[in-house]
């Protein structure tokens, strides 16, 4: 995702307002000078003397134009799906580790992204099995982290 | 003194900590050779490993993989001309001619044997002077570290980024994001949204996964790729030249390194500018500029050694004033404030066998680069092969369950998500990354020390600058902002070189 400057400018200006408001009110139990609050609006309103500047600046610069561009690759649909593919599988990844467990829900992952990678399927599963496997000895065996095992309970080792 | 440095020598050479140096060298020298895995996201992503380690181990590792993953950058840069890692981009010409030439053992030993005298050298520096400095800052109150603070974040944002004004916003977000939780001053929940998770504020190691790995692996899936071919399958014996070059070039050497040290230890610009520069200048007082660009050693030399020194430079600050010079090192104080080990003065006079331990870490590692380098180089033409549509996915699972393995909460992964996301959109438009998490790694830091010095003066900003060397750090970092802020407004930008990493 691409926005020019301007349109940033006004995000982030947007951003310290809603700061300054959250951080306004905070209670300062001990009655110091400055409480809580001091320190977030300060930098709130750095943040919106920056964000000003920018805004100006890209009003100046870019001519009449979207605010919201695509950049050059994702005019390409396969490029943006692989690249949604990632938070997809960290979402999928919490979502159902607990349900399906480490040794399921891993290799599944894997195997989607291989095959988007473009590998061959016996391949891209091969590979996730063996990627999977290690990763969990890693973590499970010399860490001694307790990685969710799922239906694969009764095998647990 | 010596008794302390005993004692650190003992909790180095112990078989634990041998090996923790052993794996990290081998793991930072494959991540480091290829190309789009930088020495950056090489750190990032053993963090979660190191919270399982004790305090020795866990910096070892850091400063192992690092060094390693600099200097093997060099190599597709040499086979390929695709630097790997950015501090390699600066003279990847010159070692891509000799490769073409076909002498690529000429620029793979340069770039081994200069970069372990250059990292040597950085370390002596180290070991000298950070001790000196570190009695010098015993006496530093509140106000003199709230201005350390302020000239670290300074340089950052105005020397060491091309976009001053972006990288001022990534920077006052990450202090922004360092301000969630109750870790303040006053004690009370700031931007929680009532749950629980945050209260403690983010959390450092699933943010910093995020940020560095996460956001590779868009990158990566975005602009696709597979792995380039190299050009050479031979690679003759990499020492041969070397004692003749250095005493052929022994004042680029020196120059290489001091300059590398000193861009090291100014806040805010890291190996790839110790690395530009110290090319630049090589260039500039060579008596034969006109070679550099066609595999002419001089510069290889010169800005080899310089990148290797930088990284030991930027741990001076680190460990003294707990300031981070670049984003390694802001990762690497991460851990260190993990480990119960948070950087400073005091760290100095309290467990001074751990500071030794990191100096004598550093000693190792480098002297482990010349055989562990010479074998990486020997194979380096089948790990270049491997392809990256593999190693990106595996790299993907590893962050989740890196991010999950701290504290067995999901919410963790999320939050590695949440900052992959972050920034990923920071960098397609330009903003540049390491100041957001300069920004919350340091913005408790600059808070507490705001605070307590407004108490002190009863709230009068002169308290700021009514101490001698708070007037004089003041000076210098207002100085930095407004020489920054005026140069932009005369129209130009003051020339700098791409930094990133």
């Amino acid at each position: 995702m691409k926005f020019n400057d301007l349109f940033g400018g006004l995000v982030f200006l947007a951003l310290s307002g809603l700061v300054a408001i959250a951080s306004w009110n905070l209670p300062n139990p001990s009655q110091q000078p400055l409480g809580p609050s001091a320190f977030p609006l300060i930098l709130s309103g750095l943040l919106a003397l920056c964000a000003a500047i920018l805004a100006i600046n890209g009003a100046r610069t870019t001519q009449a134009g979207p605010w919201i561009g695509l950049a050059d690759w994702a005019r390409s649909g396969s490029a943006l799906a692989r690249l949604l593919l990632v938070p997809a599988a960290v979402i999928f990844y919490m979502l159902f580790a607990e349900t399906l467990g480490f040794l399921i829900c891993a290799p599944l992952i894997l195997i989607v992204l291989f095959l988007a990678g473009g590998a061959r399927p016996l391949h891209a599963i091969g590979l996730s099995l063996a990627a999977a496997l290690v990763i969990h000895s890693i973590f499970y065996l010399a860490l001694g982290v307790q990685l969710p095992w799922g239906p694969l309970e009764p095998f647990r080792w | 003194m010596l008794d302390a440095y005993v004692t650190a020598l003992g909790m180095v050479l112990d078989p634990y900590v041998l090996f923790v140096i052993t794996a990290s060298a081998v793991y930072g020298l494959v991540v480091g050779c290829i190309p789009g895995l930088s020495a950056t996201m090489a750190t990032a992503l053993l963090v979660p490993l190191t919270f399982f380690m004790p305090p020795v181990p866990a910096i070892a590792a850091i400063v192992t993989t690092s060094t390693m993953a600099i200097f093997s950058g060099d190599i597709p840069g040499c086979l390929l001309r695709i630097p790997g890692t950015p501090a390699s981009a600066a003279y990847v010409d010159d070692s891509y001619q000799m490769t073409l030439k076909g002498k690529p053992e000429l620029a793979l030993g340069i770039g081994l044997w200069f970069s372990v005298l250059g990292g040597l050298f950085g370390t002596a520096v180290m070991m000298v002077a950070s001790p000196a400095i570190a009695d010098f800052a015993l006496g530093f109150g509140s106000v003199e570290f709230f201005w350390i603070v302020m000239l670290g974040l300074g340089g950052a944002v105005f020397i060491g980024s091309s976009t001053p004004l972006k990288a001022c916003i990534s920077l006052l977000i990450g202090l922004l994001i360092a301000m969630i939780g109750m870790n303040n001053p006053a004690g009370q929940p700031r931007f929680t949204f009532e749950s629980t998770e945050m209260l403690g504020g983010v959390s450092l190691i699933p943010m910093m996964v995020g940020m560095f790995a996460c956001s590779e692996v868009m990158r990566h899936m975005v602009s696709g790729g597979s792995a380039p071919h190299a050009v050479v399958q031979k690679i003759g014996p990499i020492f041969a030249n070397m004692w003749r070059l250095t005493k052929q070039y022994p004042w680029q050497l020196i120059r290489g390194s001091a300059l590398g040290t000193i861009i090291g230890i100014q806040p805010g610009s890291g190996a790839d500018m110790a690395a530009w520069m110290s090319y630049a200048m090589s260039k500039r007082f060579s008596k034969e500029p006109e070679k550099f660009g066609t595999g002419h050693p001089e510069g290889l030399i010169e800005a080899g050694a310089s990148n290797n020194s930088s990284l030991a430079g930027a741990w001076i600050p680190a460990l003294v004033f707990g300031i981070p010079g670049d984003s390694i090192t802001a990762i690497a104080i991460g851990v260190l404030m993990m480990k119960n080990m948070a950087p400073g003065p005091t760290i100095f006079v309290n467990n001074p066998e751990n500071v030794y331990a990191v100096f004598l870490v550093f000693v190792i590692a480098n002297l482990m680069m010349l055989p562990l380098g010479w074998a990486i180089i020997k194979v380096a033409t089948r790990v270049l092969s491997v392809p990256r549509r593999v190693l990106m996915p595996i790299i993907l699972l590893f962050a989740i369950v890196g991010s999950y393995a701290i504290n067995n909460s999901l919410f963790d992964v999320g939050v590695m998500l949440a900052f992959g996301v972050l920034a990923f959109v920071l960098e397609e438009n330009d903003f540049p990354v390491a100041p957001v998490i300069l920004g919350v790694v340091l913005g408790p830091l600059l808070e507490e020390y705001f605070i307590n010095s407004m108490i002190k003066s009863d709230g009068r900003l002169i308290g700021l600058v009514d101490r001698p060397i708070a007037a004089v750090l003041a000076a210098i970092t207002i100085g930095i902002i407004g020489w920054t802020v005026i140069a932009s407004l005369r129209g130009g930008k003051p020339s700098k070189q791409p930094a990133q990493g």
